[in-house]
């Protein structure tokens, strides 16, 4: 492993939204290169909250996160560099629907990264083939089913050509025939040693592919561990809880 | 997979009672019950007398002559014959650029559709100003060689309807981007072309009148209230609280208050509000007046667009690391505006009817105008005559401004299939 082998490392993330409530409370988390976690926990757990903070789409009160060895802090030139360098899936694929599919893929790499349109489109689509949709390239999202839609923001995020890949629920909006096919598309990612952290309660995908699970409640995580010990032999209470739930 | 599941069939074109006739249709719309029928024919009825008893006063009893004589006026106003030739080639270069422009989009038609070179809609169109080339400038009892004048110009933009219909293909699409930038362009010249200035010898605006003076006021307005629109809707949802209030306190205080006071108002306290020579004399400061009437609505239109967009774009936008500059400039904004278009164009639209208010300042504009020649003793008691001229003319540039931004629409709209 290189020198710092640690991608995400999250210390005592302390998280008040607003109106008082208290969304995260000291978490903890480490992530390292060529990881892939799996968070689950029940619904209003704080799981969107936590790995939205991973790349400042949420703020956060106290405690330290540091991605890749820059710390995230309310530097403007910081936060922009951790957001080239994380991807995000959505679980509403937050496509932008007045483009078409390559022009989603291109937008992000011209207009931030100043690459020539060309070159950009080649390696879109590139990222569209690896992801099973090139002859989409010309349409719009709104022309696409939802599985070929997650696809297309799966490729969209790799354009930037990210260390980090953060998926939100990214199959919870998908009915239930188009789910293989994107999770189909992270395992591969995942087999290519892409660090990821996945929101999902897709308990196969985390089965099969996470190195290690993670159990969020009530703003906290309960319980790590590796799928096999986590799925089998869950060591706290509100796992057995949760696990009896969705299995 | 077993034996005993029926195979799937493959689709079959509609039966013919689906593909109704004309007739059948025709008769299923107005005739389907008794009391359909009744109110169908009554209705009919009372249009066909309506359309009987216009076209009779209309090609009967009118008397045109009021219109006959005074079309410069109507047109231009009082601006200088020796130096009408300006009006006449920025007439020309606007036909130009509109055929171009025309022609270039049919022969670029979106990346995902297939799109025909002559659709239906053209032409009829073409038909429509063919017509119009023809017909119009005879009954106007215009002289021969302005005759002459309106039907090469009206050539010139089929021609090139037809030219960059044809041949646009070949110019790369990506050059393509920067057509809308010859319209901003056209004006700025047209500008100086009307009031002189660069060489070319000064036209106060007091001279200008008629529908130019209209047409003018009208665009002028719109173009400069779209990003004062923008500005100030962004503004309203800044995080920066001194930024918020002053739009608000814009929107509010121009919402809150008739167009014709802020126009009175505008005569005498705009001089001191913006700088010299921005305001110069009473035709600027109108000008100027309805911009920013203007801008404060578009800015509600706009904020409305902004508020459809879906958060998850915007932080779809930024965690691919666009600024928020990028985001909204790439991704919020093209959403946001392509939702406010049709409230934008209702705006242009009412905005162009409200140059009327302009005569009541003393502005000589269409209406302005109209008052003026109907005031003169040779054509008292025409007033039907100039107020339905007037009528037509604003309808006819409404019509267009609406067409126009239908039109815009259907293409801007991802989710519009090809037909
Ligand atoms: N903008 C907000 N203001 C106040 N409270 C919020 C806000 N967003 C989320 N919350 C609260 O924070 C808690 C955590 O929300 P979060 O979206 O992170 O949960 P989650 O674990 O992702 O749930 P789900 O599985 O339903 O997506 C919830 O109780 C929610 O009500
Ligand atoms: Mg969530």
């Amino acid at each position: 492993m290189a020198a710092s082998p640690l991608m995400i490392e999250a210390r005592g993330v302390q998280k008040w939204y607003p109106n008082g409530f208290h969304a995260l409370r000291g978490v903890d988390l480490s992530v390292s290169r060529g990881e892939v976690v799996v968070i689950m926990g029940p619904s209003g757990s704080g799981k969107s909250t936590f790995i939205r903070t991973f790349n400042a789409l949420e703020d956060f009160q106290e405690g330290t996160i540091t991605i890749d060895g820059i710390a995230l802090s309310n530097d403007l030139r910081n936060i922009d560099a951790i957001r080239c360098d994380t991807g995000m899936v959505f679980q509403q694929f937050n496509l932008f629907p007045h483009l078409t599919v390559l022009e989603n893929l291109s937008l992000a790499p011209v207009v931030v990264r100043k690459r020539r349109r060309a070159e950009v489109e080649a390696q879109a689509l590139g990222l569209l083939e690896r992801v099973g949709i090139a002859e989409q390239a010309g349409k719009y999202p709104g022309q696409l089913s939802g599985g070929q839609q997650q696809r297309v923001a799966i490729a969209r995020s790799l354009c930037m050509e990210p260390r980090i890949l953060l998926f939100d629920e990214p199959t919870s909006a998908l009915d239930p025939e188009m789910v293989g096919e994107v999770l189909e598309v992270m395992r591969a990612l995942a087999a290519d040693g892409m660090t990821m952290v996945v929101v999902t309660h897709e308990i196969g995908f985390a089965r099969e592919v996470a190195h290690r699970v993670v159990l969020m409640s009530e703003g906290q995580i309960v319980e790590a561990a590796a799928p096999t010990t986590f799925f089998t032999n869950p060591q706290h209470e509100r796992s057995r809880q949760f696990l009896a739930q969705i299995l | 997979m077993t034996s005993s599941s029926p195979p799937l069939l493959p689709p079959r074109p509609a039966p013919p009672s689906a593909r109704r006739s004309w007739r059948g249709a025709l008769r299923q719309e107005l005739f389907a019950t008794p009391l359909d029928g009744v109110i169908s024919v009554l209705l009919l009825a009372a249009l066909l007398a309506a359309g009987v008893g216009f076209w009779h006063w209309a090609f009967r009893q009118a008397q045109w002559a009021v219109i006959q004589a005074n079309t410069t006026l109507f047109a231009v106003g009082r601006y200088p014959l020796p130096q009408q030739w300006r009006l006449w080639l920025l007439v020309a270069l606007a036909a130009v650029t509109t055929g171009a422009s025309w022609g270039l989009l049919r022969s670029h038609p979106r990346a995902d559709r297939s799109g025909t070179l002559w659709p239906f809609n053209d032409l009829v169109a073409i038909a429509v100003l063919a017509f119009l080339a023809a017909w119009l400038p005879a009954a106007l009892k215009l002289p021969v060689p302005l005759q002459l004048r309106w039907w090469a110009i009206t050539a010139l933009l089929l021609v090139l309807r037809g030219v960059a219909g044809q041949w646009g293909g070949l110019v790369p699409r990506r050059l393509l981007r920067f057509l809308p930038l010859f319209w901003p362009a056209l004006y700025l010249f047209g500008m100086v072309l009307i009031a002189g200035g660069l060489g070319v010898p000064r036209v106060p605006p007091s001279e200008w009148g008629g529908l130019l003076l209209t047409l003018l006021m009208a665009s002028f307005a719109i173009l400069l209230s779209f990003p004062i629109g923008i500005v100030v809707a962004l503004g309203r949802r800044s995080s920066l609280p001194l930024l918020r209030w002053s739009s608000v306190l814009y929107i509010e205080f121009i919402r809150g208050a008739p167009l014709i006071t802020l126009l009175f108002l505008g005569q005498n306290i705009l001089g001191y509000m913006l700088p010299g020579g921005w305001a110069p004399d009473r035709v600027w400061r109108a000008a100027w007046v309805l911009t920013f009437f203007c801008g404060a609505y578009l800015a509600e239109a706009v904020r409305a667009g902004l508020a459809a967009v879906p958060v998850g774009q915007l932080e779809a936008a930024r965690s691919l690391g666009l600024s928020m500059p990028q985001a909204l400039r790439h991704v919020v904004l093209p959403q946001a505006l392509q939702i406010a278009l049709p409230a934008t164009v209702g705006q242009f639209i009412s905005l162009l009817q409200d140059t009327t208010l302009l005569s009541l300042i003393g502005l000589l504009e269409l209406l302005g105008t109209a008052r003026t020649v109907m005031a003169n003793p040779e054509f008292l008691g025409k007033n039907a005559e100039v107020y339905l001229t007037l009528a037509v003319l604003f309808w006819c540039c409404c019509a267009a401004l609406g067409l126009g931004s239908r039109a815009l629409e259907l293409r801007l709209n991802p989710s519009h299939s090809p037909t």
